[in-house]
Parts: structure tokens; C-alpha cells; sequence
């Protein structure tokens, strides 16, 4: 049964410093951005935070521009700006079509960069109601003992869902984290960990400020997600790929997936495919890689050995793709697989 | 009366009625009454599938300030249920539970905070007892049984044989077996479940609004389970936010609001959530059909022979009549003259199933249109030309007692053969694209209604008063459907006056007549038929007072476009207000009845539970889909679709081609992404997010051609157009993907891994083929 | 905890004390009184509660009220204003947009939404503005059908 909303104290801080005094006052309180995925939590008592801390109102985290040699989005900024802004076309291209991918656009006017890219993992037996997770002995993930997608195992199964991480992943992009301690600069991939319970590595009391994606001059890169729906649904596979190619070889290549595992991450052992060109060897390679990396698990309705296969799948196709669109001359008006550009602020 | 040149009422693309209040947000739904002193009501439901109920302790939860009431199991003895025969299922549980979420002890409180602490505080103890999640492992020997007095968890065989099965599939140049699997399928009604109850302690009455299709089953069983007399219950459908068989049968909450209500003595509202309501869901079983079929070398259909076994879930409900439609559709819509049919349908520890749009026919039309495709495949014979083989010559009385007055297969055929350049395209295939077709049918509402009370099967009133308004009261149930829409067309051609002059008021018990619902695709040809009377002896009244303002013989007064004239008279003719005048001047303002009850020559045949299936007119539908199958992620993606629908005349062609195009689309999400499961009894996709139904993204255009086989006995020809086109998605389906990529699927729904793992299968199948003949 | 909650709905100010927990959907519903916005799912999975947040359209299940301080809200009840049907409105209940009705409030919001940034949007853009709301009668052919209409139609 979907519970009435529990009760709590909402606070608007109008800045950083003040966002996070109020979470280190606070052990249960949460920041809230968009709330698209943390308000349905709560109705089905998976979160019960007696604060919610709105970061919506604090203008550090909000905005997107180019700062030296990188682009800089503010955590808050929302999917749907992510999605028309001119900047992100220009620079980062990728990270618009992956938002595009995100749920519906109601969704999109809400949710946020930060938001997405530290969203909750998900699984069929934890997003379910208070009343199914109890008749079922709760989860791992909260107030059990047992992962029911692997119930000998020890770990906890839930899949990291969100569609952004893999595209800024395979920039480079780095994310801007303000805690007590002051701010720090992490890799993207770092902040993941392989652990549906806790699978993000970032302190109670810290806060992400911005996501940081460097210049890359000649790359080119899109995202694809599998779903079975045309909307909606989160990525039962998510890839995106960036690549450079020179004359009839690649000179670099990044994937990272998403959808397939509790972290996001980047695909390890593709330099080994510089310096050749992409043909149907290279891509059998790539699809064994990636069906090695991948850790599906019996977390959707989906089965796993699809969300693998479909993984792989999709990686072929992007790079053969890409790899072929990075031979013609680069079109005009940057749409999601136009070559990033210099940063020129 | 339809062939003057007047503007007439039906054949109009009239936009409903309603529509203006649903645009505006005007309109009012069960959740959207206010009633500011209404108590809220929760409901504790049952974490166990199966077992013995050893004790519901609510002595804290009716301690805890702001409860007004609590009710359980021992708060009402009486089942309910839709079938007479067959009521087996309490308002809350009794002695045992039988599927996880059935209701075991409700709250009424001041809140919905209070209620859910006060349902936290309830104890239920409970003795686990085996469950069984699946048809065979109720039906395996040992199993304990659900309910006593079905022993193998049986709750119904069905064994019916016409024509001499054995010779037929002796004289066939091809017979082929095959199982089919189809998923249970829910509605997911945009409209979560939701009741209003108040009780007047002072008269010991009780007014109910609820989100019923069939308001006059609701108010039988609150009488039952209330221990009150029929007489002091009111039953109100405000608007309802879609129904598609869902709300044809009493539901649990509906029941527990009016419980809780008395309990507390004044107003409840339950509202339930979507959980709840897909707990709450009566949907499609979970269905295996084993086909066989005979064909002779040009397509003739020799015989049938069909096994179905429905998982029907904890309780009975509508299960007898879902497995007893399930062989009766098996005819009339093909030529067939033997035709062998055994059905069970099983109880198991899961939330019980019902009716859902196509109730009985969908998956058995599914195998048998799939089948078809196969056979005629393997006798190189088209499609069309094996439907063409076998289709009936209406009149006729089908083996199984059924008769067919009028049938327009032929033409939907030729029309959607025509529309999707069929012969063209099959004959241009593309790598991954195909072109499947099949064909569908469904009754005009069901011959014989559940509550034999030899009653008429549909009575509307007709009110015409000093102000010139016509009122048409019904108890039909619109559900979204347009059924009052359609109701004031038939009335307004009848009388010959402006569809704006009706004014509709259904389903409320205190005023409108009983009906027995929407439900079966009943209400155009009874109801309308009902309304048709009525118009007919309100437009007599009408005529006569006309006639003598005229002076002229009533016989030859005609009335159209709102005037009254005879035809080629010198006189200009008569305002309908004056006739009104003149009518109302003698008696006051003029109520008429009509009703429509289906003759006992078309309740079907001898056999037992023969009476369902037949109906007084059938419609049939044919359809062509068009796929693209991308072979390296196995997503299906429909391109279009064309179909044809004959619904004998068309009352209003832009309700029909909706609910056409809806029909269609939902039988796509049956098709292709649809599907409820459970992991021991628990619904893993009891949201609108894994229970997936198609957004538009992926949803297809859908061509709709509208046949007119003007039916004998239909009002003004009209026949049924809400479901008889939805059983024919999912084979064309099937049979579409066949063609893109040559595999033919058993199971419902083709989601994309079942495409890669066939896709997969047939590659290692062709290596080891080629190995072999290498060596 | 409950304070004063400033917002123009419907084009009118108002002030009314909320709950720190009330969504926007409890108070539109609840203490506002305007009934025409759904809730038909449990939380962010159907479109049917669709409303405009500075011409933005949001889910207002997912929309705390008090987040909503100081800014525009629409709703389905805010498109009729002189008692007649916009010609989106119009275009939904003409072209059987609309069935059961229970999808339709948010699926016009969504659609006015898309009508605000675009006047002649291709069938792809309805497709895409409309992909949050889920309907289960129309099979959403006679929805598109409406959108187009209205669009088509002058102003």
C-alpha cells in the first residue's frame, strides 16, 4: 500500500555553506533536488528523512558555462535545460541526447544533472511498496538480510540506473564535491562503487557542486539505451561511446554502460583497439569485452543474459556508427554526435 | 424513418456528449467527490499467499485516537461474487487467506496518516499452508486444495465436442499441434480504484458512489453482505476513468468501504493505490492453449481440436464463464464443423482473474489465428485465401447453437487486403520487415444475463417535460466507452429532434432504471434497442398530438429536424415545442419505457453453459500489421496498423474507429510488453512502470475501415465495436514477425529477449546444420 | 510543519498555509478544490497530474506545493477561463482526444505546454511531448490527431 507521505521539515538554504550546515545539524536529513526519484522513495518508506534540504534555490549550483578549458554544469541544473542549451550542444553534445533519453519530459523540467548522476539503484524487489518489501523479509538494499536477486550472496544486486553517467564518463568529466572538509574534484568513476546498498562514494554530509567536462578537441560520441518502451522506462542497457579516428584507424576510444551492474563504468581494455580500424573483428572483440565487464543481475523484470547480450549489442553498433560518421566532415549545428569542440569561452 | 433528408442523429461523428467536462477537469471521478466529513478508509491485506488465519488482533488499532472504525473478517458471513452459481470470495478474509494482498481487516479513521498507524497496529497471525502459483502446480497430484468441494483445484472442466472431430482431422491434407502460453494480462485502468460510502445511521440507508461498470451487481452484493434490504441502498457511478472488464464484477473495497461506513456510522472514502489496484485486477489469466487443426489442401479448416487451461487465481469469480467463452468463440467466425474443446480453469494462490476486454476469446483467438498462418505457410497458400476458405454464410446456426445473422468478414478482408497494399508488399519482402494478418470476432453483449430474473435485459426511460427537454435515463454504465453518447443518438433519430435536446442521467439507482451494465459489448444493441423503444413510444405520443394539431392521419405525420409535418402537405408544420404543448396538455409531462430483452432462440445451444457465447449479433474484425524487427537488440517495432471492423451500422463512425483504434493498441501491449508476475504470489509489476503499457512513442498509427453489415435485430443494424478487434493484434503480430525474420513465437508477450534467444537458437541451429553437411 | 504558501494558480494569487510534506498534487486537489488534476499512479510512472510550473510542464505528484512559492501554476481549469473550450480543449473533445477523460487533463497540459515553445510541431515533437502520459483507451492515435488540429487551427 503507497503510504501518505511521512512527515518532514523542508529548508531552503540560499547557499552551498548553508546547505551543508544544515545537513551536518542533521543526520536524516537529505538533499533534495528535483525530487523525481526521492519523493516516490519516500512514499513507499524506502527514504524517511525528517529533513529534506532544498538545493533547488542555491545559484553555485545552478548554471552551465565554459571555464577555461572545460564546461562546467551546476548540479542543479535540469535535464530538460541540459537537453536545449546552446553551450552543451557546442562542447558536449552526448550529455543532451542522454538526457533525452531520461523518463518523460515532465520528468526532465525536474530532475537535475546532480540528481541523475547520484541516482538511487534500483531493483524489483526494493522500489516496491512498504507493505511487498515487508511480506517479502525486506532486502539487503534496507531492513533485510537477504539480496533476493542472489540470496547466498553477500552484496546487494540493485542496478544503477541513471542514463547521464555513462555519457559524461566517456568525456572524461570529473565532478566538483563540497562536504565539510571544503571541495574536492573527483573523477566521475570514482564516485561509483560496485555495491547496490551503497553505491555511491561520497560522505553523508557531502554535497555534488558541479559536473566538470574537459575539452576534446576531435571526439565524437553519442549514447544508445535499451528499454522496452519508446519512454519512460529506465535503461535495461545504456552505452555510450566516444571516439577519434584518424585516416582509417581509431585514436581513441572510450565506453562506459550503464543499467547492467550496481556502478556505472568505463569499459576497461578499448586502447587496445587504437591504431586499428573497426571492422567486424574489432567489434566481435568489443562485444566480448563488454559481455565480460557487464554484471546484470535478476534486478528487472528483463532477464539479465538479455541486458548483457543487448549491452554488447549496442556497443557495436555505436561504434561502427560513430566510427563511420567521424570520416565525414563534421556537420553543422552540432547535433549529439557532432565532434566536441575547443572550449572558447 | 431514416431516409428523409433530414439531418440525422446517427451515422453523425458526434463528439461525446460528456466531452466538454472531461476537457476541462470538470468532470468528477469517484476520488474528486467532496465530502469534507468522509472518514479514510485503508485496508490491511494478507502478506501470506496460503494460509490459515489464526487470529486479526485490531485492539490497539481501534484504541488509537482518530479511528472511528475497524472491521474484519467477522464484520461480514457473506461471500459475494459475480457468478450466482459460483460466490465464494468474502469482503475480508475468513478462516483463510488466499493470495497475497487479499483484504483481512480495514480502518476508518480521521486521516490517512491515523489509518495507516492504526493498520500498522493490527496483529495478524496467520498458519502457512502450501501455495501454488502456477495451474500445474495446483492441479499436481497432493496439492492442497483452496477450496473445498474442488479437490484437484479444478474449479470448472469444460468438454464439449460438436461434429465428428476424428473424421475431420482423418480428412485433412495437413494437421498440426501446437502449445501457446500467454501471460496474464491486466487492465491498468488510468483510474486507480476508488468508493465513497456514507451511511445514514438514522435510516439505516446506504449511498455508495464507486467506480463500478455494473452498478446494479455492486448494489446486489452490498445488500448480501450488509444484511440490508435492496431498498435502502443507493448506488452512484460518477464519471469512471475506464473500466475494460476490471469494474464489471463487486469488488473487495467497494464491499469494505460500505462495511466500514456502517462501522463508523457516517462517510468513507477508499481510494486505493495503484498496488492495490492491480492486486484488486481481474485481469486476463494466464493461459495455455494447445490447438490442433486440420486443413485440407485449399485451406478448409476439417477440424479443432483445443485444450485451454486458465490459471484463474484464488477465487472464483468470473472463471466459469472465461472458460466456457473460451470454446464457444472457437465458432462463429469460421466455417468449421467439428470442433472439440477442453477447458479448465484452476484456482491458485494469486489475485483472482476475470473478465478483460475480448473476456474468453483473446488467447484462444491468438493460437488459433497463429496456427492458421503455419499451416497455411506450410500448404503455400496465402493468408487471406485461407480465411476466404472458411468464413460463414450468415444466416446460419453454428454447431455450437450459436446464430449469425450477419457477417461482414468477406469485406473487412478485402478492405484491409485493399488498405495495406497487402498483396504488393508480400511480394517485396525486406530484410527484418514483415506483414502479418489475422482475424477477430466478439458478442453484442451476452444472450443470457447472469441473474436469471426474467426480467428484460435493458430498460431505459424516457422523460419529456414543460420545458421542450427530452432526459434519457439509463442504468448503462459509461465508462468512456460513449455508451450514453450512442444512447441519445438512437433517441434523438427515433424522435426525430436535435442530440442536443437529450439530456442523459445513468446510473444512479435512486432515479435511473436498473440495467445489467457494461460489460460483454452489451450496451449499443440492448440498450440501444431499449432506448429505441422508449423513443419509439415517446415519438407515438408525439405524433399523435401533432396529428390532431394537423389534423391529419397519424400514420403519415413525420417529425425531422424538430418539425412536424406531413409529407408534401400544404401546411409548413409544427414546432416541436407546440407539439411538446399540445402533448403535455393533456397529461403532464409524459414518461415513457422501453426495454429489450434477447429472445430465448439465440441463448444458445443445448450443452451445458451453453448460453455463453451466443449473443444476438456478432462483429468481426480483420486486421494487417506491418513490423520491423531490429535483429541485433530483438525490439519489435509495429509500423502500422490497418483494420476492419464490421460493427454493423455505425451509430457514430468517430466513437467506433476509437474504440477500434483502442482495441487494436491494446491488444499490442498484450503483445509485445504487457504482463503481470508473480515471485511467490507477490506481483513484481504491480505499478505503471513495470507493468508496461505502450507509451505513445512506440505506438503505431492504426488505419480504421468501418464495414456496415446492417444487422436484423441491432438498433438501426448496429452491432458491437469495443472489443471484437483486439483478439486479432496479437496473432497478426506473431504472424508479422514470422515473416520479418521466418521465427513464429508460442509465448505472449515477444519481448525483445525471447527475439535475441530465438534469433541466437537459430544461428547455432543453422552451424550445426552446415556442420553437419560438411561432414 | 505548515506556512504560507504564495503562488498564482490559475492566473488568480493566492496564499494558503501548506505542509512542508503536501505535494502540489494534495494541494490542488485538496485545498485549492481543483479536482480536474489526476492522480493515477504511485508517484511519477503515468503523466495523468500533469500541470504548468512557469509554463513548464511537471508532475505535480513529484512537486512539493512549497517549491511552487512565489511562481505560476496551471491547471486543466485554467485553460476555459471564459467558459469556453480552448481550441486545444476543443480539438481533444472534437477529434475524441479524449475517452474515459481520466489521462486527459494532463495529457492537454502536456500538450499546451509543447503548443507554448511550439506552434507547429511535427508529429515527432507530440510524440516526444507526450511521452509521460499514459492513456489506455485511445491508443493515442486520435490524441495526436488533436494536438495537430489544434495546432493547425488559428488562434
Amino acid at each position: 500500500m503507497t503510504a501518505a507521505m511521512p512527515g518532514f521539515r523542508l529548508v531552503t538554504p540560499r547557499s552551498l555553506a548553508e546547505a551543508l550546515a544544515a545537513r551536518a545539524a542533521d543526520p536524516l536529513a537529505r538533499f533534495l533536488a528535483g525530487g523525481t526519484d526521492l519523493l516516490p522513495a519516500m512514499a513507499r518508506g524506502l527514504v524517511e528523512p525528517e529533513t529534506l534540504i532544498d538545493i533547488g534555490m542555491i545559484a553555485e549550483l545552478a548554471g552551465i558555462a565554459v571555464d577555461g578549458d572545460r564546461l562546467r554544469i551546476g548540479a542543479a541544473t535540469t535535464l530538460a535545460r541540459l537537453q536545449a542549451d546552446a553551450l552543451v550542444a557546442r562542447h558536449a553534445p552526448v550529455l543532451a541526447s542522454a538526457a533525452a533519453t531520461v523518463a518523460g519530459p515532465q520528468h526532465r523540467t525536474a530532475a537535475t544533472v546532480g540528481g541523475n548522476l547520484c541516482l538511487d539503484t534500483r531493483c524489483v524487489f526494493y522500489n516496491q511498496s512498504q507493505w511487498w518489501r515487508r511480506a517479502n523479509g525486506f532486502c539487503l538494499k534496507r531492513e533485510g538480510t537477504v539480496c533476493h536477486v542472489a540470496p547466498t550472496g553477500t552484496r546487494c544486486h540493485a542496478a544503477f540506473s541513471g542514463d547521464l553517467a555513462p555519457a559524461a564518463m566517456v568525456l572524461d568529466a570529473s565532478v566538483e564535491i563540497a562536504g565539510p572538509g571544503g571541495r574536492r574534484i573527483a573523477k566521475l568513476c570514482e564516485l561509483y562503487r560496485d555495491d547496490g546498498a551503497a553505491p555511491l562514494c561520497l560522505g553523508d554530509e557531502e554535497l555534488l557542486v558541479a559536473l566538470h567536462v574537459p575539452a576534446a578537441s576531435g571526439w565524437i560520441a553519442d549514447y544508445a539505451k535499451s528499454r522496452v518502451r519508446g519512454a519512460i522506462d529506465f535503461p535495461l542497457a545504456g552505452v555510450a561511446v566516444a571516439l577519434r579516428r584518424s585516416g582509417d584507424t581509431l585514436a581513441g576510444l572510450r565506453v562506459a554502460l550503464t543499467g547492467t551492474g550496481s556502478r556505472p563504468f568505463r569499459l576497461a581494455g578499448t586502447d587496445a583497439e587504437i591504431g586499428h580500424g573497426v571492422d567486424d573483428a574489432a567489434l566481435e572483440r568489443l562485444d566480448k569485452l563488454v559481455q565480460k565487464q557487464v554484471s546484470p543481475m535478476r534486478s528487472t523484470m528483463t532477464p539479465a543474459h538479455y541486458r548483457r547480450r543487448v549491452a554488447a549489442a549496442l556497443t557495436r553498433r555505436l561504434v561502427r556508427r560513430l566510427f563511420a560518421e567521424a570520416a565525414q566532415p563534421p556537420m553543422r549545428g552540432g547535433g549529439a554526435t557532432a565532434p566536441q569542440s575547443e572550449m572558447k569561452p | 424513418m431514416t431516409g428523409s433528408a433530414r439531418d440525422h442523429a446517427i451515422g453523425r461523428r458526434l463528439p461525446l456528449i460528456d466531452g466538454p467536462e472531461k476537457v476541462t477537469g470538470a468532470a468528477r471521478y469517484t476520488a474528486d467527490i467532496a465530502a469534507p466529513d468522509a472518514l479514510v478508509g485503508r485496508i490491511l491485506r494478507s502478506p501470506h499467499a496460503h494460509a490459515e488465519i489464526v487470529e486479526v488482533d485490531v485492539a490497539a488499532a481501534r484504541a488509537l485516537p482518530g479511528v472511528a472504525a475497524v472491521v474484519t473478517g467477522a464484520d461480514c458471513d457473506q461471500t459475494y461474487g459475480v457468478l450466482p452459481i459460483a460466490m465464494n470470495e468474502y469482503p475480508l478474509a475468513r478462516g483463510r487467506v488466499r493470495y497475497r494482498g487479499e483484504p483481512v481487516a480495514a480502518v476508518a479513521a480521521v486521516d490517512a496518516a491515523t489509518a495507516e498507524r492504526a493498520i500498522g497496529l493490527i496483529r495478524f497471525t496467520a498458519r502457512e499452508l502450501p501455495a501454488y502459483f502456477s495451474a500445474d502446480a495446483a492441479r499436481a497430484p497432493g496439492a492442497t486444495p483452496l477450496h473445498a468441494g474442488s479437490p484437484n483445484n479444478i474449479q470448472r472442466e469444460v468438454h464439449h465436442e460438436f461434429g465428428d472431430v476424428t473424421a475431420g482431422f482423418a480428412a485433412a491434407k495437413l494437421v498440426r499441434e501446437a502449445t501457446y502460453r500467454c501471460a496474464e494480462v491486466t487492465h491498468a485502468h488510468i483510474e486507480p480504484h476508488a468508493a465513497l460510502a456514507r451511511w445514514d445511521g438514522e435510516r439505516g440507508q446506504l449511498t455508495l458512489w464507486t467506480v463500478s461498470q455494473v452498478p446494479y451487481y455492486v448494489h446486489l452484493m452490498l445488500a448480501r453482505c450488509l444484511g440490508v434490504a435492496e431498498s435502502r441502498i443507493r448506488v452512484v457511478k460518477p464519471f469512471v476513468g475506464g473500466g475494460f472488464g476490471a469494474r464489471t464484477e463487486t469488488l473487495n473495497f467497494e464491499l469494505v468501504a460500505a462495511l466500514l461506513a456502517r462501522a463508523a456510522n457516517g462517510a468513507v472514502k477508499v481510494e486505493l493505490s495503484r498496488e492495490e489496484t492491480a492486486l484488486t485486477h481481474r485481469g486476463r489469466p494466464e493461459t495455455e492453449v494447445r490447438l490442433k487443426l486440420g486443413m485440407a489442401e485449399n485451406g478448409r479448416v476439417t477440424a479443432a481440436a483445443c485444450e485451454v487451461v486458465q490459471r484463474g487465481g484464488a477465487y472464483a469469480g468470473y472463471g466459469i464463464v472465461t472458460v466456457l467463452y473460451a470454446g464457444a468463440l472457437l465458432h462463429a467466425i469460421y466455417d468449421i464443423a467439428a470442433v472439440r474443446y477442453d477447458g479448465y480453469r484452476v484456482y491458485t494462490n494469486t489475485p483472482p482473474c476475470g473478465a478483460m476486454r475480448g473476456h474468453g476469446t483473446v488467447n484462444v483467438r491468438h493460437a488459433f489465428e497463429c496456427l492458421m498462418d503455419e499451416m497455411a505457410e506450410a500448404l503455400g497458400l496465402d493468408p487471406f485465401a485461407v480465411r476466404r476458405a472458411n468464413l460463414l454464410a450468415a444466416p446460419c446456426t453454428t454447431p455450437n447453437g450459436a446464430i449469425v445473422n450477419s457477417c461482414g468478414l468477406a469485406e473487412c478482408l478485402d478492405r484491409v487486403e485493399r488498405a495495406s497494399a497487402w498483396r504488393e508488399r508480400r511480394r517485396q519482402p525486406a530484410p527484418g520487415r514483415g506483414l502479418g494478418m489475422a482475424c477477430s470476432h466478439y458478442v453484442s453483449g451476452a444472450a443470457k444475463p447472469v441473474h436469471w430474473t426474467g426480467e428484460p435485459h435493458a430498460v431505459v426511460n424516457l422523460k419529456l417535460d414543460f420545458d421542450g427537454s427530452v432526459t434519457l435515463l439509463t442504468g448503462a454504465a459509461d465508462i468512456g466507452q460513449g455508451s450514453s453518447t450512442v444512447l441519445a443518438q438512437v433517441a434523438a433519430e427515433v424522435l426525430g429532434i436535435a442530440v442536443e435536446r437529450i439530456r442523459v442521467i445513468a446510473n444512479d439507482s435512486a432515479v435511473t432504471p436498473k440495467d445489467n451494465g457494461s460489460y460483454s459489448s452489451r450496451v449499443t444493441f440492448m440498450v440501444g434497442n431499449a432506448a429505441l423503444d422508449a423513443a419509439q413510444k415517446l415519438r407515438r405520443r408525439l405524433i399523435e398530438a401533432a396529428a390532431r394539431l394537423l389534423d391529419a392521419d397519424p400514420a403519415i405525420v413525420e417529425c425531422g429536424d424538430e418539425v412536424f409535418r406531413v409529407p408534401g402537405g400544404q401546411h409548413e408544420g409544427l414546432a416541436f415545442d407546440a407539439v411538446v404543448r399540445a402533448a403535455l396538455g393533456e397529461a403532464g409531462p409524459i414518461t415513457t419505457s422501453g426495454s429489450f430483452t434477447v429472445p430465448v432462440a439465440y441463448q444458445g445451444g443445448k450443452q451445458r453453459g451453453g448460453a455463453v457465447g451466443a449473443t444476438m449479433g456478432y462483429s468481426y474484425a480483420a486486421q494487417v500489421v506491418e513490423v520491423a524487427v531490429d535483429q541485433e537488440t530483438g525490439a519489435i517495432a509495429v509500423e502500422r496498423v490497418w483494420v476492419a471492423h464490421d460493427c454493423g451500422r455505425a451509430l457514430n463512425p468517430l466513437s467506433v474507429e476509437g474504440q477500434v483504434q483502442g482495441s487494436v493498441w491494446m491488444g499490442m501491449g498484450q503483445a509485445l510488453s504487457e504482463e503481470t508476475r508473480y515471485e511467490d504470489g507477490l506481483p513484481l509489476a504491480a505499478n505503471l512502470l513495470d507493468y508496461r503499457v505502450p507509451t505513445i512513442q512506440e505506438s503505431p498509427p492504426i488505419d480504421v475501415q468501418i464495414v456496415e453489415s446492417v444487422d436484423p435485430n441491432g438498433p438501426f443494424g448496429a452491432k458491437e465495436a469495443g472489443e471484437g478487434s483486439l483478439a486479432g493484434f496479437m496473432p497478426a503480430l506473431a504472424n508479422a514477425v514470422a515473416d520479418a525474420i521466418g521465427v513464429r513465437f508460442l509465448e505472449l508477450p515477444i519481448t525483445p529477449d525471447k527475439v535475441l534467444e530465438a534469433l541466437a537458437k537459430r544461428r547455432r541451429e543453422l552451424r550445426l546444420a552446415a556442420a553437419r553437411g560438411a561432414a | 510543519m505548515k506556512s504560507i504558501l504564495r503562488l498564482v494558480l490559475n492566473g488568480r494569487t493566492r496564499e494558503d498555509a501548506v505542509s512542508d510534506r503536501s505535494t502540489l498534487l494534495d494541494y490542488l486537489r485538496a485545498v485549492a478544490g481543483l479536482t480536474g488534476t489526476k492522480q493515477g499512479c504511485d508517484g511519477g510512472e503515468c503523466g495523468a497530474c500533469t500541470v504548468l510550473l512557469d509554463d513548464a510542464p511537471v508532475l505535480a505528484c513529484l512537486t512539493l506545493a512549497r517549491r511552487c512559492e512565489g511562481k505560476r501554476v496551471e491547471t486543466i481549469e485554467g485553460l476555459a477561463p471564459g467558459g469556453r473550450l480552448s481550441r486545444l480543449q476543443r480539438a481533444f473533445h472534437e477529434r475524441l482526444g479524449t475517452q474515459c477523460g481520466f489521462c486527459t487533463p494532463g495529457m492537454i497540459m502536456a500538450s499546451e505546454a509543447l503548443l507554448r515553445r511550439n506552434r507547429n510541431p511535427s508529429d515527432a515533437a507530440i510524440r516526444d511531448a507526450l511521452s509521460g502520459n499514459l492513456c489506455r483507451c485511445t491508443g493515442y492515435v486520435k490524441i495526436i490527431e488533436s494536438v495537430k488540429t489544434s495546432a493547425a487551427a488559428e488562434p
